[in-house]
C-alpha cells in the first residue's frame, strides 16, 4: 500500500512540476513547427515532393524535438538528490524509472498529438497517411522517451559534453525511423506486418529501458 | 541498533578512511567531526548504502543492510547536505509531497505547529526558489518530523541557522532520544547534548 501512495505522490509531482515549467513543453512544440517551416522555406513550395519526404520530415523533427527534452529527466533529481530520496522511501531505482518514463512520455511526447496533424498539413499530406501517422507515433514515441531516458541516466556524471547525449539518440533510433518512415510507402499487405515490427521495438526497448536507466543511475550515485 | 564494523572507504587509490567501526544502541547520539574535506559526507553516504565501503559491514538490528535494505530505509531519515525540496513547488507542496511519498500520520495541528515554530508559516505558499538558504535548510528538516522514522542520520544540520533554531533543533535532538531513538549527525559546532559521543574523523584518516 505505501509503494502505491508514493508512487502517486511522485506522478502527481512530476504533473505539478510539468506545469509550473509548461512554457518548456510549449517552447519544444514551437522549435518542431519551426522545423516544418524551415524544411518548407528551404525546399521550396512543391507539393510533389513534401507529400513524399513529409514523413521522413516529420519523424526527423520528432527526434530533434525528444533531445531538447533529455536533461529534464533525471539530472534536477539526481542534482539534488531527489532520486535518492525516492529510493529510500522504498522503490527501487527501476521503479522510478518507469514512473519517469511514463510520466515524461505523457508531457513531452503526447502534446504532439495534437502539432503532428497540423503538420501534416502544411506539408500537404493526405488525410488517410495522417492515420498511419498517427498510429506509428503512438508505437513510436514511448521508444524515442526510453531513449532520452537512456541517454539522460548516461550522461549524469557528464556536466561538459551535452551533444553526447544527442548523439546516443540518434544512433539507437535508427531502427524506429526505418520502419515508421517506411510505413507509409509501403504497398497495403505490407502495413500490418510493419506495424508488429514497431511494436516489437517498443516492447524492447520498454523492458530493457528500466534496467539500463537504474544501472546508469547506480553507477552515477557511486561516483559522484 | 546500528553497527558498523571495520568500514573503509578508497575513492580510486586514495584511502578516505579505515578501519571505522561504530555502534548507535537507542537513546544514544554520535557527532562526527573533521576538518573540511576529510571525509565527512563520504562517511555518511557511505553509512546509507549510497556508496559501498570497500571492506567492512554495516548492520541494523543485527541484520547486514545490503540485504534487508527496504528494511533498513523503513527506519532511516536521512537530511543530506543539499536541498531535497524542489524549487519550483511551493512550502505547502513540497511537505505534501513527502507526506504521501513517506505514507506520514503526521496531524495537520502539529504541522501548524511546527510551521510556527520555524516561523515559515508566512511562506506556506511561496515557491521554495524564493526562500532564503537558512529557510531551505529548515524546510529540509521538516522531514525528519514527517517521517517519524527511529535513526536520524543528518549531514550537517545546523548549517545557515540562527540561534533560535539551533536551540529548537537541539531541543528536537533531545525529543527524539528520550523516545528511543538514535542520531548520527555530522557538524563543526558541539551542541550540549546528553549521551552524546563524539568521533573525530581525522584519526581514521590515511593523511
Amino acid at each position: 500500500m505505501q509503494t502505491i501512495n508514493s508512487i502517486l505522490a511522485i506522478f502527481y509531482k512530476e504533473c505539478k512540476i510539468a506545469f509550473r515549467i509548461f512554457y518548456d513543453v510549449l517552447t519544444i512544440i514551437l522549435f518542431f513547427l519551426l522545423g516544418i517551416f524551415i524544411f518548407v522555406f528551404s525546399v521550396g513550395p512543391n507539393k510533389e515532393i513534401f507529400s513524399q519526404i513529409g514523413v521522413g520530415i516529420i519523424w526527423a523533427l520528432l527526434l530533434l524535438s525528444t533531445n531538447l527534452s533529455i536533461k529534464r529527466f533525471y539530472q534536477d533529481d539526481y542534482n539534488d538528490g531527489n532520486i535518492f530520496l525516492l529510493h529510500m522511501s522504498g522503490l527501487s531505482f527501476e521503479l522510478i524509472v518507469l514512473i519517469k518514463l511514463i510520466a515524461l512520455w505523457f508531457f513531452f511526447q503526447l502534446p504532439f498529438i495534437i502539432v503532428i496533424p497540423i503538420a501534416c498539413l502544411i506539408l500537404g499530406i493526405g488525410t488517410e497517411d495522417i492515420y498511419l501517422i498517427l498510429i506509428t507515433f503512438f508505437l513510436g514515441s514511448p521508444v524515442l522517451t526510453s531513449l532520452a531516458s537512456i541517454s539522460g541516466s548516461m550522461n549524469l556524471l557528464n556536466n561538459k559534453n551535452f551533444a553526447v547525449g544527442s548523439v546516443i539518440i540518434m544512433v539507437l533510433s535508427i531502427p524506429l525511423i526505418i520502419f515508421s518512415t517506411g510505413i507509409i510507402n509501403a504497398p497495403p499487405e505490407l502495413i500490418k506486418p510493419q506495424l508488429g515490427i514497431l511494436g516489437g521495438i517498443l516492447l524492447f526497448f520498454l523492458a530493457l529501458t528500466p534496467w539500463v536507466s537504474a544501472g546508469c543511475i547506480k553507477i552515477a550515485l557511486k561516483y559522484n | 541498533m546500528l553497527l558498523a564494523n571495520n568500514l573503509s572507504f578508497k575513492r580510486g587509490r586514495k584511502e578516505i578512511f579505515q578501519e571505522m567501526s561504530i555502534s548507535l544502541p537507542p537513546k544514544k547520539i554520535i557527532h562526527l567531526k573533521g576538518r573540511n574535506g576529510i571525509g565527512k559526507t563520504t562517511f555518511i553516504k557511505v553509512l546509507v548504502n549510497m556508496l559501498f565501503p570497500t571492506t567492512g559491514e554495516i548492520y541494523w538490528n543485527g541484520k547486514n543492510i545490503k540485504k534487508n535494505l527496504y528494511e533498513f530505509f523503513a527506519n532511516l531519515t536521512y537530511i543530506m547536505d543539499i536541498q531535497t525540496s524542489k524549487s519550483e513547488l511551493t512550502v505547502n507542496e513540497n511537505i505534501r509531497f513527502w507526506m504521501k511519498l513517506f505514507s506520514s500520520n503526521i496531524k495537520s495541528k502539529q504541522l501548524e505547529g511546527i510551521f510556527d515554530l520555524l516561523s515559515l508559516d508566512k511562506y506556506k505558499n511561496t515557491q521554495v526558489n524564493f526562500l532564503s538558504k537558512g529557510e531551505i535548510r529548515k524546510l529540509e528538516l521538516f522531514r525528519l518530523v514527517i517521517e517519524q522514522k527511529k535513526l536520524w542520520i543528518l549531514d550537517e544540520p545546523y548549517v545557515g541557522l540562527d540561534e533560535s533554531t539551533y536551540e529548537l533543533i537541539n531541543g528536537t535532538f533531545r525529543n527524539h532520544i528520550e523516545n528511543n531513538g538514535m542520531i548520527f549527525f555530522s557538524s563543526h559546532h558541539r551542541p550540549e547534548l546528553q549521551n552524546m559521543d563524539t568521533i573525530n574523523l581525522e584519526n581514521y584518516a590515511n593523511n
